[in-house]
């Protein structure tokens, strides 16, 4: 067999986490994109740099960080003993948390462009027409972004999906739990175990490739002009 | 199909009753507002930068003023004192922008029926059919924007707010976008539709062509301030002086037939002799600068413009250091433009004859005829 049970197992892992993350992102990075894109408020500039922060932070600073707040003694572990739900270091659903904030600017910046993109006019027309906000917002200002909501999207997974540096921080090697494809090549890697170690990279690298083949794909052909007359 | 109302003109002198006291305030410029009009063909004309735009984004609630108060057929808009600001959504003002503004992921059929849609329901009475009729939208239904053509395009922004049955139709530079050809062959679209369906508009532009074909009176605003309030026609005299092109006159020319290498048309009755170039033109809009009407105490001798009549001074008007002449020839009316000294040498003042020459190369086309005409005068 070309992958082993533990193999396939972080395969999975891997792909429920990034579906899950980029879902949540897909619902939390709209209306931060939105406002982003439409606001002029000071706050814009502290909040932009606060979603970029995880592109330049070093992934065990963020987990670091992460660890310290999801603990017994930082705020998101006092709330989860609170509500009596349990410690989330070192759970499915803590790597996710992390994830979140780890891969939100692969989210929020490409839809903050796409809504730049579409500016204000498109929202006034539909508005002398008698559309509410939220019903342009629906109807004209998301279907004109759907390119950047696939290519946010898509970047988002792809992103989940690599993670390495904050799912060891966070969520430690736990098979089935927190063992994503990442860490499994490290793993076989560290036991010299190169043969099943190359079919994972391999395989990861097919799904990169994919991945960014399908966003170069999607992208609009910037040649095609209007008919004029 | 939608809606229910009948064709013809339907809710025939749909007057508006509008009052604007608005004051914006931006880094280098100040809107300060004051008017009152009432109609169903206003126009505000202005040069470029001069507010134009602004006051109508007031009006749509696109923008709000800093102080002020926006009444439409006595409802209230906005209102600094009562805190009041009526949403965009629910003024019932529908816009047609510079650059059509149309969604480019939904089809025409889609953008068309995108205000109506949303309208209440005792607001759908606009004929879906009758309005794709007039706007010859017929075999466009289906397609997607990118691939209309400029005219088309504006066409179907039209529409689009037509269908939406506003009670104000504003729009903002309509024609600025298209070339000469096809502004002109638009302005018969935005005129009948808007009188078939009775829907009063506001036409902004700072083309006084445009401004006399489109509207009965206008609003002039100069570096933010309403400074004249008069008729259309009026104002493109006033301006006269001032307009290096002169006084446009307009003529509706029609019935062409080639003579002696030129075009004869008929107009009101007369005969003008174009040049030969206009030959493929049977009947169309053409335009007649007042700097090239050339004025005669007596009938010269012998002239080289191919058109010299005897006409009847009606009226002598002035604009800046200019005088305009308004002469009857036949049925139609022309305005020359002359300097105070050429009125005394020629004695000229209303009720005496005169003759006037222009040259047959003098005329611009500014449209073909295709069914549709431009009541231009």
């Amino acid at each position: 067999m070309l992958l082993s049970s533990p193999d396939l197992q972080s395969i999975w892992l891997t792909i429920r986490l990034a579906t899950i993350v980029t879902a949540i992102l897909l619902c939390m990075g709209t209306p931060i994109a939105w406002w982003l894109a439409r606001t002029r408020s000071w706050v814009k500039g502290p909040l932009g740099a606060v979603v970029a922060l995880p592109l330049v932070l070093p992934p065990s600073v963020l987990g670091f960080y992460l660890l310290l707040a999801m603990g017994p003694n930082g705020p998101v572990g006092h709330l989860t003993g609170a509500l009596g739900i349990a410690a989330l270091p070192f759970t499915f659903w803590g790597l996710v948390l992390a994830s979140v904030f780890y891969s939100m600017p692969f989210m929020v910046q490409p839809l903050q462009n796409a809504f730049e993109s579409v500016g204000g006019r498109p929202l006034e027309v539909a508005a002398t027409l008698g559309a509410s906000p939220l019903d342009a917002f629906f109807t004209v200002a998301l279907p004109l972004a759907r390119r950047g909501f696939l290519t946010a999207s898509i970047l988002t997974f792809a992103h989940t999906v690599g993670e390495f540096g904050v799912v060891l921080m966070i969520g430690g090697n736990i098979p089935g739990v927190s063992r994503v494809a990442s860490v499994q090549i490290y793993d076989h890697v560290e036991a010299l175990e190169y043969g099943q170690a190359h079919r994972m990279a391999a395989v990861m690298l097919i799904f990169s490739f994919i991945v960014l083949l399908a966003l170069y794909a999607w992208q609009p052909n910037t040649r095609k002009t209007e008919r004029r007359g | 199909m939608p809606g229910s109302q009948t064709p013809g003109k339907l809710n025939a002198g749909a007057d508006m009753n509008l009052s604007m006291t608005v004051k914006k305030s931006f880094d280098a410029f100040t809107l300060d507002a004051d008017f009152s009009v009432s109609g169903d063909r206003i126009g505000i004309f202005g040069a470029s930068g001069s507010g134009k735009s602004t006051l109508v984004s007031m009006l749509a609630g696109l923008l709000e003023p800093d102080i002020g108060e926006i009444v439409l057929d006595g409802e209230c808009l906005f209102s600094r004192s009562k805190r009041f600001n009526l949403r965009t959504e629910r003024r019932r003002i529908a816009m047609v922008f510079q650059q059509h503004g149309l969604f480019p992921h939904l089809s025409v059929k889609s953008n068309l029926l995108y205000g109506f849609n949303r309208c209440p329901a005792e607001h759908r009475t606009i004929d879906f059919g009758a309005l794709v009729s007039v706007l010859k939208l017929d075999g466009l239904l289906d397609r997607g924007i990118t691939n209309l053509s400029g005219g088309e395009k504006q066409r179907v922004a039209l529409g689009r707010a037509i269908m939406a049955n506003p009670r104000l139709l504003l729009m903002d530079e309509p024609l600025s976008a298209l070339d000469d050809t096809l502004r002109y062959q638009i302005i018969p679209y935005l005129k009948s539709v808007s009188e078939r369906f009775g829907i009063p508009y506001l036409f902004i532009s700072h083309s006084l062509v445009e401004m006399r074909l489109m509207t009965d009176n206008a609003v002039l605003i100069e570096k933010g301030r309403i400074v004249e309030q008069t008729s259309s026609e009026q104002l493109a005299r006033l301006r006269m002086g001032q307009s290096p092109v002169g006084y446009i006159n307009l003529l509706e020319l029609s019935d062409m037939t080639e003579r002696d290498g030129m075009c004869a048309y008929r107009w009101k009755g007369n005969e003008l002799l174009l040049s030969a170039e206009n030959r493929e033109t049977i009947s169309g809009l053409f335009e007649l600068s007042s700097k090239d009407i050339i004025l005669f105490k007596r009938h010269p001798e012998a002239i080289s413009a191919r058109n010299l009549r005897e006409c009847r001074v009606s009226s002598v008007f002035e604009s800046g250091r200019k005088l305009g002449v308004e002469l009857e020839y036949g049925g139609g009316r022309l305005v020359a433009e002359i300097v105070p000294e050429a009125a005394l040498e020629l004695g000229i003042k209303a009720g005496v004859t005169i003759h006037a020459a222009f040259k047959a190369s003098a005329f611009r086309r500014l449209s073909k005829f295709d069914g549709d005409t431009i009541n231009s005068g």
